[in-house]
């Protein structure tokens, strides 16, 4: 029988508390990037989910991601439904020296921000009702099949090998694919000039990104799942990727535009956090400074190419979230390393191309599937209630039109 | 217990539905805000 250990369950509920702060930190980031006749409804998007994804997550989220396999590794049952049978006493599956509760929090915070980050792709011209419908049907279908595969005992990429050690798969490449699939369903902003809308507050954008830097502590480090060394790996990785990939978004930036933007090194810094994130407990300390430089390179050239395609992802969940949780996911390939922890696998550079083509794999099957079942419910959603507001709603601006409020008094 | 937590879930989401999209008209601190500018003398 497994027993509570007090320094594993501290860190455990201390990064789930950690995990929380990054759906505000994330409603910032995105509200100081849009116009200031949207900061409201971007802000709402990301609180709102707190708010619905903890119910969905208790009632049936948590026990079809993570409850008993039904038989094939596609999905839990509904044995855990509204936590049934889910107590203080330790899983004997799951972090097994902490209570089930604290686990079943833990994962409730991850299961929060991704649907969270795809509401940045159709920023500014969504309704919040077809929005809300979206969240709840894609966090069910999409997010809770996808972490059960990947993170389950019994789901099949965990059993093909697949290394995900806090989300590159499961949250970040996920959103990324399904923002895309979104930017393109509802169409491009009207009226929208080129650059891109100009950030209506830069200072709330680099605050929001501080946040999700500090949270994001708690997402890697915490799924160590316990007090530990490898925990203290994670954060070393997760602070280093996260540096690099800033400063090298920066110069990049500098050499390409002729400043040193601020607003780059925020974004950078997040491109970077979510690289590491699928490697952080795999990979040591110098290899998160190669994956910083890399991410950063990647995601810039790819938010570059966003703008020549026209494709109106308005916030760039796409470049960031999609491509840099593709790149770590692959980087985990490469650079994983048994040193770091045992219960992973060597990646390519110590003497394993298997992984790759296996972490390869992983992303190819996470991504197909996201946006596939992305647009049947967006396609489902806009049949119930238009997921487009009209063009007067979008020229007055959401905060007015659909909450009644704005954010700055005259 | 469940049952019925599931029952107040599914009265939330249909009320979702149903719900008015939004208002068109300002809002009320907004309106009194832009009257008070107006109000005030060019002079002053």
């Amino acid at each position: 029988m497994p027993e509570i250990n007090a320094g594993d369950t501290a860190w455990v509920l201390t990064s789930t508390a950690l995990v929380m702060l990054m759906t505000p930190g994330l409603a910032l980031f995105y509200g100081g990037l849009v116009r200031r006749k949207n900061v409201l409804s971007t802000i709402m998007h990301s609180f709102f989910i707190l708010g619905l994804v903890s119910v969905t997550w208790v009632l049936w989220g948590y026990t079809l991601a993570f409850g008993p396999d039904t038989g094939l590794g596609l999905i839990g049952g509904l044995d855990w439904l509204a936590l049934e049978g889910v107590t203080g006493a330790p899983s004997e599956v799951y972090a097994t020296t902490t209570p089930h509760l604290a686990f079943m929090a833990f994962q409730m915070m991850f299961a929060i921000i991704t649907p969270a980050l795809i509401s940045g792709a159709f920023a500014e011209r969504k309704r919040f009702k077809a929005f809300v419908l979206f969240a709840v049907a894609w966090s069910t279908f999409v997010y809770a099949p996808i972490a059960h595969w990947v993170w389950s005992p019994d789901g099949w990429l965990f059993a093909l090998g697949v290394l995900d050690f806090a989300g590159g798969t499961v949250v970040h490449l996920s959103s990324g694919i399904a923002a895309l699939v979104a930017a393109l369903f509802i169409g491009r902003r009207t009226g929208l000039v080129e650059p891109a809308t100009e950030p209506h507050d830069v200072p709330m954008t680099v605050l929001g990104a501080g946040l999700l830097w500090f949270g994001w502590f708690g997402f890697n480090a915490g799924s160590a799942l316990g007090a530990n060394g490898l925990a203290a790996n994670a954060f070393v990785t997760t602070n280093t990727a996260a540096a690099m990939a800033a400063i090298t978004w920066v110069t990049i930036s500098w050499l390409h535009k002729g400043t040193p933007s601020v607003l780059g090194a925020a974004i950078g810094a997040v491109a970077g956090l979510v690289a590491i994130t699928p490697a952080a407990g795999f990979v040591t300390p110098a290899a998160s400074i190669l994956i910083g430089l890399g991410v950063g390179t990647v995601c810039y050239g790819a938010a570059q190419l966003r703008l020549r395609a026209r494709v109106d992802d308005a916030l760039d969940v796409f470049a960031v979230h999609g491509v840099g949780g593709a790149f770590g996911a692959v980087a985990t390939g490469i650079f994983a390393t048994t040193a770091v922890n045992a219960a992973g696998f060597d990646g390519l550079l110590n003497g394993n191309p298997g992984q790759l083509v296996t972490q390869l794999i992983g992303v190819g099957v996470v991504g197909i599937y996201s946006a596939g079942m992305t647009a049947a419910i967006l396609f489902l959603v806009n049949l119930v209630t238009p997921i487009r507001v009209a063009g007067d709603v979008e020229e007055t601006g959401l905060d007015l039109a659909q909450h009644g409020e704005i954010a700055y008094q005259p | 217990m469940v049952i019925a937590a599931l029952i107040c879930f599914a009265i939330l989401l249909v009320a979702w539905i149903v719900a008015p999209d939004g208002r068109a008209k300002p809002a009320p601190v907004a309106a009194e805000a832009e009257a008070e500018r107006e109000a005030v003398p060019v002079a002053a």
